[in-house]
């Protein structure tokens, strides 16, 4: 499995001098499973670079939506394979007893916050409710489970040729709650990360930041490295930068959380930041970093 | 065995008909749904006192105020059924008899999906009786019900104190 960020910043896209290591753009990995089917976690303005950086147009991928936030679907479409003819997208996400995803997903595509319509789109477009088993996409099984983040949210788990991907870029586990006492099975999105090969949770605060968005969705420092302790992840990527965050002000959070890392007796190098167009690769039970 | 494997084999409300299908779902998963997740979350946050079932009635959760009521706290109980939940705490109605579980609003709430409200007592570990009124709504997701919870406060036509 091959795992590609195109996207790792939160809530709005950032760019300028400041971000331009981590990078500015809102929430996309690619994932490339054993079989070479591709699947996008997420639709946010990094899916605008994967799409260009695709050598042919794929006749089938499938974009798998945590949620319907703006810096989740904004890329939907600036993504080139929506506009090809030839190409068959499937896009899961969420379901609500509101409405379906198509007409929820429809609300953003289509006037006057867009140029074109669902129906307009030339490429073969499905959308499709994530059941509450697995289910099988190419050669991997996939699991989405609902977390606690402000209105209906998924986490995804991939599973191919013996690894595991969780991928939950929008958790606040620790609203009203204390990890490090919870019991596992009360934890939000555990199930999802145990034992994960490469763990891409929400990292958005700084502790002494946590305090004012009690509540808005999202983790502190200490609550994602708590997550990820109690799951066993292998390897952690810290994601979804908070919009204000420069690049030496992640430099330092990256520090930090290595260092916090390490004193709660984990390897500093299995915590990382998400940093754009960083790439893993996802060999049997153990995940490296190949190129950044 | 898996704790889920634990709920899923003790006594629990079945809904009728039982469904397979949900227990099979329960079986795949290691952990409880969101919605008991926040629910638990915010009860542990209210000084009123509040009770958590799962979609098959069985008491997952009370918090401190409950515990002070009952004179237990709810790590000391642990996850129990409906039965030996009664044996413990009752509920009594106004003659000292036990109330059938089918007329409980938690378990009226989990079956019929529908909020249930009554007025009872229950017996603290202490041997005192507390008048209390209770309202029990079910949790209703985009997957159907995963529970309920039942609030308690002191009986209106009393003024809550225990008696024995």
């Amino acid at each position: 499995m091959r795992v590609e960020l195109w996207g790792t910043r939160g809530s709005i896209p950032s760019p300028g001098p400041e971000t331009i290591r981590y990078g500015g753009n809102t929430s996309c990995v690619g994932v490339t499973l054993e079989d070479g089917t591709l699947l996008a976690l997420d639709a946010g303005t990094g899916i605008r670079g994967l799409g260009l950086a695709l050598a042919t147009q794929p006749a089938r991928l499938h974009i798998l939506l945590t949620h319907l936030h703006l810096d989740h679907i904004q890329g939907l479409v600036f993504f080139a394979p929506c506009f090809c003819p030839q190409t068959e997208i499937v896009i899961w996400g969420p379901a609500s007893p509101e409405a379906s995803l198509r007409d929820r997903i429809a609300r953003y595509i289509s006037a006057p916050l867009s140029p074109v319509e669902v129906r307009e789109l030339p490429c073969d477009v499905s959308f499709r409710h994530c059941p509450q088993t697995e289910w099988e996409i190419g050669s991997a099984r996939i699991r989405a489970a609902s977390v606690a983040h402000r209105g209906p949210t998924l986490g995804y788990r991939i599973e191919d040729g013996g690894s595991s991907l969780a991928y939950i870029p929008d958790h606040e586990p620790a609203l009203g709650a204390d990890l490090e006492a919870l019991e596992e099975d009360w934890i939000s999105g555990f199930a999802l990360a145990r034992d994960a090969s490469l763990l891409i949770h929400d990292g958005q605060y700084a502790d002494v930041e946590y305090p004012e968005h009690l509540g808005w969705g999202h983790s502190s420092l200490s609550h994602a490295l708590s997550f990820a302790r109690r799951t066993g992840a292998e390897r952690t990527v810290l994601f979804h930068h908070d919009p204000l965050h420069s690049d030496d002000f992640l430099d330092g959070h990256r520090e930090e959380a290595k260092r916090r890392w390490a004193e709660m007796g984990g390897d500093p190098e299995a915590v990382e930041l998400g940093v754009e167009r960083a790439v893993f690769e996802l060999p049997a039970r153990t995940a490296a970093v190949a190129a950044t | 065995m898996s704790k889920v494997g634990v709920w899923i084999s003790a006594g629990r409300i079945a809904k009728t008909p039982l469904r397979l299908s949900r227990l099979s779902k329960v079986s795949s998963v290691t952990q409880r749904p969101l919605e008991l997740i926040l629910a638990r979350n915010l009860m542990s946050a209210l000084s009123t006192p509040a009770f958590l079932v799962d979609e098959g009635g069985l008491l997952v959760f009370y918090n401190e105020a409950a515990g002070i009521l009952l004179g237990k706290r709810f790590e000391e109980v642990g996850t129990v059924g409906p039965e030996e939940w009664g044996a413990m705490f009752g509920p009594f109605d106004e003659n000292g008899e036990p109330i059938p579980y089918d007329e409980l609003p938690l378990v009226v709430a989990v079956r019929n999906d529908r909020p249930a409200h009554a007025n009872f007592e229950i017996r603290s570990t202490d041997g005192a009786l507390h008048d209390v009124e209770v309202s029990a709504f079910p949790i209703l997701t985009a997957h159907g019900s995963q529970g309920a919870i039942a609030v308690f406060w002191p009986a209106a036509n009393g003024n809550g104190a225990a008696h024995r």
